[in-house]
């Protein structure tokens, strides 16, 4: 996804409504963790925040799961003069669509990422150097295993709802698939039950963008260096995928950086769109490892719902939650159509599950939007049982 | 309660009587659901409801209800063969592109099809429209031609010489007077309200 700083609209980043100050925490599990690929580590750090508080029957917990270039930073500010708050904030706080007034919200940076979770980047024990791609091979699987353990250590005693876009959305249908009894809500937006050769051939282009660029040096590189060149083009690449022709048609058009030069005759940047995918591939390399890039698009490949239980079906025979997938008519990543086939599997396989489709021209990073409409389906789908009177307006 | 949702909840109770208790229901067209959500608490219907505005799924979300927006048929063809134990095509058939696609698949994918309309041979709407000579305007119908969907004005006559050539059997019928609450005694083409159609093929 792009980065929140995109939000078109500004915000007031402590008035009331808004999460205000928090500070992540790190969960660090001493116990060993074995990886769907068999690998195993002794231990496992997963960094979080949280905000709202969890109840006395511990069941109010909202698991939000953040898509490839998120973390867990997902609302409020870390200092009271950031620039920008957590990535959705626009959705979660005190009366906000996700109401920390009434619900338990937690998130997680992923296992694999470089947020301060266990990723490539974190120090091996054993050598004393980052582990390189040595760590050992991450799956949405894993992410979903890590974070069920992250939710024990909170007490949680049963989620009320997992919600999550992009990847979020595949961590969100897994989790009600591998903890049935403890998921009451799955929320997916913008998702696939399984990446289409599309998604995997821009994944590959931004994998070899790193692996070519001589400074990957086969994942072998110090904190703070690698291959920035490799990783700056992959995101330049990606970003483009998260967004759509009229959306960068609308904010950039034909624009040029300096419209009294005239023509140039030279390759050095003309086009805004131009300079702002630079600008976007800079600010990606000071915040993000290449290592994890490969370690968390290689679990977005390989994400599968049919192929790993035969079936969407089959795959969905547990499910106890009731879901909701909402698609974006402009989202050319994921298709509507790919979240349409989930929500036709669960109910063919007699679960309760909805869709709704917004109609946006801001493609996959849609989830992300500031909109009124969307806000009121979460809210309505997360409070959608507290209402019992039967109402028979039409 | 207005006249229209007193209406509303007769119609749905005469549905209610033909849904057999835990079965499966299909209501094309669900809106903001209120059907489904009666069926859901007097039945215990396991509902789901097809309609292609966002803002009426949001409705049927916060009811609880399994709503899907899109294309009815392009949903149905995702199903199998009796996937349904009723599919409910309530005031709806009048306004589709393609009513007998529309009942055929339903009649595929659901047990019996449960149709419900109002009578446009109705001896109001026929006077109506012999005196005024304009589009009928009733309770139901309260637009002007300019405002409303395309809708065919379908009568109880229709209806039954459709399904005698497409060899649906009519397996109950519930014609109501004018009030859509008594039964029609006789020629319920003329008397009857509105018409309510038990399908199986």
């Amino acid at each position: 996804m792009t980065d929140p700083e995109e939000n078109e609209s500004p915000h007031s980043s402590l008035a009331s409504g808004e999460v205000g100050l928090v500070a992540p925490r790190d969960f660090v599990c001493a116990s060993p963790f074995t990886f769907k690929s068999g690998q195993t580590l002794p231990g496992f750090t997963l960094r979080y925040e949280t905000y709202g508080s969890l109840n006395a029957t511990r069941d109010n917990a909202v698991l939000i799961c953040h898509a490839l270039s998120g973390d867990h930073h997902c609302a409020g500010v870390h200092a009271a003069d950031d620039r920008k708050p957590g990535w959705w904030n626009n959705l979660i706080g005190p009366g906000k669509a996700v109401d920390t007034n009434r619900f338990f919200v937690v998130c997680a940076n992923v296992l694999g990422g470089c947020v301060g979770s266990s990723g490539p980047s974190s120090v091996n024990p054993a050598t004393g150097q980052p582990y390189g791609i040595s760590f050992p091979f991450v799956t949405i699987l894993d992410m979903v295993r890590s974070q069920k353990l992250l939710l024990d250590h909170l007490g949680v005693a049963s989620v009320h709802a997992v919600i999550g876009g992009s990847m979020g959305g595949m961590t969100a249908l897994l989790f009600a698939i591998e903890f049935p009894a403890f998921t009451r809500l799955v929320l997916a937006m913008a998702t696939t039950s399984r990446e289409s050769a599309q998604a995997i051939a821009f994944n590959e282009v931004g994998r070899q963008a790193i692996m070519q660029d001589p400074d990957w040096n086969h994942g072998d590189y110090p904190k703070g260096g690698g291959p920035r060149v490799g990783l700056a083009i992959a995101r330049m690449m990606a970003h483009i995928t998260y967004v759509s022709d009229a959306s960068m048609d609308r904010k950039f058009g034909r624009r040029k950086k300096n419209p009294a030069n005239g023509e140039a005759y030279n390759f050095d940047v003309q086009f805004e769109v131009e300079s702002y995918l630079r600008h976007q591939g800079q600010a990606f390399i000071n915040r993000f490892d290449a290592n994890s890039y490969l370690y968390i698009t290689r679990a977005l490949d390989q994400f599968d719902l049919a192929h790993a239980y035969g079936s969407l079906e089959a795959a969905f025979a547990p499910v106890q939650a009731e879901c909701l997938v909402v698609g974006f008519t402009s989202d050319w990543l994921f298709p509507p159509e790919q979240n349409r086939q989930i929500a036709l599997a669960l109910l063919r396989a007699g679960k309760s599950a909805s869709y709704a489709e917004l109609s946006t021209d801001l493609g996959h990073d849609s989830f992300l939007l500031e909109s009124e409409e969307l806000y009121a389906l979460v809210r309505a789908f997360l409070e959608r049982h507290e209402s019992a009177a039967v109402d028979f307006s039409i | 309660m207005s006249k229209l949702v007193e209406k509303r909840t007769v119609d749905m109770e005469v549905i209610g009587e033909w849904v057999d208790p835990a079965s499966r229901v299909l209501d094309l067209g669900c809106g903001r659901g209120a059907l489904l959500h009666y069926l859901v608490q007097t039945k215990e219907a396991a509902a789901v409801g097809v309609d292609l505005d966002f803002k009426r799924i949001t409705a049927c979300v916060g009811r609880g209800l399994s709503a899907y927006q899109g294309d009815m048929t392009g949903f149905m063809k995702q199903f199998p063969d009796r996937h349904f134990d009723r599919v409910i095509c309530s005031r709806t058939v009048q306004e589709l592109d393609d009513p007998t696609g529309v009942i055929l698949e339903a009649l595929r994918v659901g047990r019996a099809l449960t149709v419900g309309f109002v009578n446009h041979g109705f001896w109001k709407n026929r006077v109506d429209a012999l005196l005024r000579g304009r589009k009928v305007r009733n309770d139901v119908y309260t637009t002007e031609w300019f405002e409303s969907s395309p809708s065919n004005p379908v009568t109880i006559a229709d209806f039954e010489h459709f399904c005698a050539a497409k060899g649906i059997t009519i397996t109950r019928r519930a014609h109501l007077l004018g009030d859509w609450r008594t039964p029609c005694p006789a020629l319920p083409n003329l008397f009857a309200g509105y018409a309510l159609y038990d399908l199986a093929r």
